[in-house]
């Protein structure tokens, strides 16, 4: 271990800090020369107005082309953008926002959904017991239309490494589709509320639970397991939209054959060619429970007809413990959509040491790199690189950290792999100090938007370290096959930061500025065609920047802090709304040490101009004030 | 017969089930700190059962006062700690028993009760919020050790406080300080 990389502050030089100066002066040599940014006042105000846009700015596919007022899926579109085309709230008119009206569901656990608005009614649905309400938005309040009670089983409650959470639900085929906690899928018809089919997909008392949100494309519904720290084996299936039956399921570890990699799967780098790399990158025997589940968001390309997702961590959590590349956990899958077919693979962290995973979301952009529109995948992974990766092929295109890091050393283009930094590996019961990120990343699940005006990215992102001590484990069927015990602080020492909201250019691979924030964010955010993004913070204030140059324009303290997804649609009087949830729980529990962290909630907010509702008077023109 | 011996059950059941829904037994009544006797108007069931107070969450039903056969040997804590690894308990309730998937072992909030034959009991049985049975894979001795252990992390009742602890009386000793971190509630919040 050498030691002129070290910096005074033990951070590894090689690391890309970006911290708000730093990311300053990158930007302005970069992009903008002879352009001054200010610094970052101690409340977290971003001033750097004159640094505005992305280097290209990029478009996506706005499939499946959902109403404009509406908000039908987690993301809204396929592509995972989380952009929307209204501009009634804008720039000129956002400080004018105050709460219209607010829900409750009743439950404390962590809300990180997005609720989905088609016909004039929201629909929402509370992490355990999972409960699902329909509001009325045709009538002042958002009275409740009907409730849908599923009953999962309580002892899912704990088998749920990180809090009962439920990350969305999805919408299709007049249906409101989500996973219970307990390892059911379910339908529920939009007007009644009555159950339409109830697939069984794992025993959860083996320490499989279901976290993610159901995904719709076409006539098939896409689920995923979780129980990366429990020792389960990962899976993606697809039902069947109209009975609920399971068309495919494949496998993240183990054979070819159960990780569906066939003739039509072409690698493009030779450490993912040959037979039963899912079995022989492991030692005997340990593949069966090498995890890979698959908790984060699905995307897709309707032209392609393929999905994209990632794999979580190795099991178990101890490296020591299973030599090899553990494929193909913490990895990106192409798969086609109606067979299940792998068509492409990356694995973003080789024999995965810190708990990384690759769930985070795969955003598909359309980017002029190196010259060329190229078709890409942009993907914020836990291990902190930013990926561009072309999503016919596979190939990797960029990658570049988002946030301080000092696992890798950088990463060698020659093999497509992060160069591993050997001082921050772990090491059975012995401390490890400082490993930055720590298991949870730089980012966690909570997914960004895009905004083709600004052509940059908005992304809720930790300041954090973890030292870290490894236990040897072994696997017991239905408790923690894990072994990481941890403590996490800030990069920046006892009372420094713990999150940031940043506006990455993928094309450039920089952040283009940065809001620092005492308390992680973990909320998703949303970008606007009035130039405004929306995030949340884990100490409870939901905020609206300019997406041009970060400047913070309205802020709003809630009850409980935000780790949910923002939407903004159009209400059924032509208004436009803006709804988050509050209700802190899931990750973000790890700085439950930290003072100002909130209490739990459970609290829907909806905002509009003045807080006007249906009740009111009409909305005003577009643009106006 | 063996109808008689159902109604027999009924109406056990229809009694206990009326003392233990708080319409008015007798000698709950006569408990009342303000002197006030509440009726029922219009109830016409009997004013008491003679069971007494065997449905009254207060009143412990078995040897909860029971105390650990290892006591506080640091031999068996240690051996506790050892299994408590083994056994991936650290994976839910942390390393030093903090909580984490499952609840804290340090603190003073227990949901099944903090004293040793409570936590025997929940470690053999398990609970229904996800707590594994380990009564099957475990002899008695090591599931005592393990009880040794978690009794020694922070949040452990003592055998002669634990009638006092059911109702929420703390011995004088106990020291509850204000926390500024402690707005999320800990595992004491139970969401649903």
């Amino acid at each position: 271990m050498r030691d002129d990389f070290r910096q005074d502050d033990g951070i590894v030089s090689a690391v890309i800090r970006t911290r708000f100066a730093a990311a300053i002066v990158l930007l302005s040599a970069a992009l903008l020369p002879g352009c001054s940014g200010t610094s970052p006042s101690a409340d977290g105000k971003a001033t750097a107005r004159a640094l505005a846009i992305g280097s290209g700015h990029g478009s996506f596919s706005t499939a499946p082309d959902a109403a404009a007022g509406d908000w039908t899926s987690q993301a809204r579109d396929y592509a995972n953008s989380r952009y929307s085309t209204l501009d009634q709230i804008n720039t000129t008119n956002v400080g004018r926002l105050k709460v219209a009206w607010t829900f409750s569901d009743g439950a404390l656990y962590g809300h990180e959904g997005a609720p989905l608005v088609t016909g004039g009614t929201m629909y929402t649905v509370s992490p355990f017991p999972n409960r699902a309400f329909a509001l009325d938005l045709t009538k002042p309040g958002g009275p409740i239309k009907w409730v849908y009670d599923p009953k999962p089983s309580p002892m899912a409650i704990g088998k749920a490494c990180c809090d009962p959470v439920l990350r969305g639900w999805a919408i299709g085929d007049g249906k409101l589709i989500y996973n219970l906690l307990d390892d059911h899928v379910v339908a529920v018809d939009l007007k009644t509320g009555r159950e339409m089919w109830r697939t069984t997909m794992a025993d959860v008392s083996h320490g499989v639970t279901m976290t993610m949100s159901a995904f719709v494309a076409g006539d098939k519904v896409f689920v995923g397991n979780s129980g990366g720290e429990l020792g389960v084996s990962g899976w993606i299936a697809a039902l069947d939209i109209h009975s609920g039956k399971e068309l495919w399921r494949a496998y993240s570890t183990g054979s070819d054959h159960g990780v569906k990699i066939g003739p039509r799967f072409k690698p493009l780098y030779p450490q993912y060619k040959g037979k039963d790399l899912g079995l022989r990158t492991w030692p005997a025997g340990m593949a069966i429970h090498g995890t890979g589940a698959v908790w984060g968001f699905i995307s897709y390309d309707p032209t392609l007809n393929l999905i994209y997702y990632g794999t979580s961590n190795p099991g178990p959590r101890v490296p020591a413990q299973r030599p090899g590349d553990n494929l193909w956990t913490s990895a990106v899958f192409a798969r086609d959509a109606t067979t299940g077919e792998a068509v492409w693979a990356y694995q973003f962290t080789p024999h995965d040491q810190w708990d990384y995973d690759g769930v985070n979301e795969m955003m598909l952009l359309d980017l002029t790199i190196g010259g060329r529109l190229r078709h890409t995948i942009v993907h914020f992974d836990r291990n902190t690189f930013a990926y561009v990766l072309d999503r016919a092929t596979g190939e990797v295109l960029r990658a570049d950290n988002f946030a301080p890091q000092n696992w890798s050393l950088g990463f060698d283009w020659r093999t497509k792999r992060p160069i591993v930094n050997p001082a921050k590996t772990p090491k059975v019961g012995e401390k490890v100090e400082h490993i930055c990120p720590p298991d949870i990343g730089q980012k966690d699940w909570e997914p960004p938007s895009f905004s083709p005006r600004t052509g940059l990215i908005y992304v809720g992102i930790f300041n954090i370290c973890m030292d870290l001590t490894n236990h040897k484990v072994s696997y017991i069927a239905g408790t923690p096959y894990d072994g990481m015990e941890m403590t996490r602080h800030s990069v920046d020492g006892k009372d420094g930061d713990w999150g940031a909201l940043i506006a990455w250019d993928p094309v450039a691979g920089k952040v283009a500025w940065r809001i620092p924030e005492k308390f992680m964010v973990m909320s998703g955010t949303i970008a606007t065609a009035g130039d405004l993004a929306f995030y949340g913070t884990t100490d409870g204030w939901f905020k609206a920047i300019d997406a041009r140059s970060g400047k913070l324009l309205w802020k709003q303290k809630l009850s409980s802090g935000v780790i949910g997804q923002p939407i903004t649609y159009l209400g059924p009087d032509g208004r436009q709304y803006v709804a988050v949830a509050s209700g802190i729980g899931g990750a973000a529990m790890v700085q439950s040490g930290r003072p100002g962290l909130p209490a739990r909630g459970s609290t829907l907010y909806v905002f509009s101009i003045d807080g006007k509702d249906i009740a009111e008077t009409p909305p005003p023109a577009a643009g106006g004030t | 017969m063996k109808t008689a011996g159902i109604a027999a059950i009924a109406l056990a059941a229809a009694a206990l089930g009326a003392s233990a829904s708080g319409w008015i037994v007798a000698h709950v009544a006569q408990g009342r700190r303000d002197g006030v006797v509440p009726t029922n108007i219009g109830y016409q069931g009997p004013a008491s059962v003679a069971l007494g107070d065997i449905a009254g969450a207060a009143v412990p039903g078995g040897a909860i006062d029971m105390p650990n056969p290892y006591g506080t040997s640091p031999q068996a804590i240690a051996d506790g700690k050892r299994l408590y690894q083994a056994m991936n308990c650290a994976g839910c309730h942390g390393y030093d028993g903090g909580g984490n998937m499952g609840p804290a072992l340090n603190d003073a909030y227990w949901r099944y009760g903090g004293a040793p034959a409570q936590i025997y009991k929940t470690i053999y049985e398990g609970r229904p919020q996800g707590m594994p049975a380990w009564g099957h894979a475990l002899p008695a001795d090591q599931l005592w050790k393990i009880t040794a252990y978690v009794s020694s992390l922070g949040g452990g009742v003592d055998p002669k406080d634990a009638v006092a602890a059911l109702r929420g009386d703390r011995p004088p000793s106990t020291d509850v300080k204000a926390q500024p971190n402690a707005a999320e509630g800990g595992s004491a919040v139970e969401g649903q």
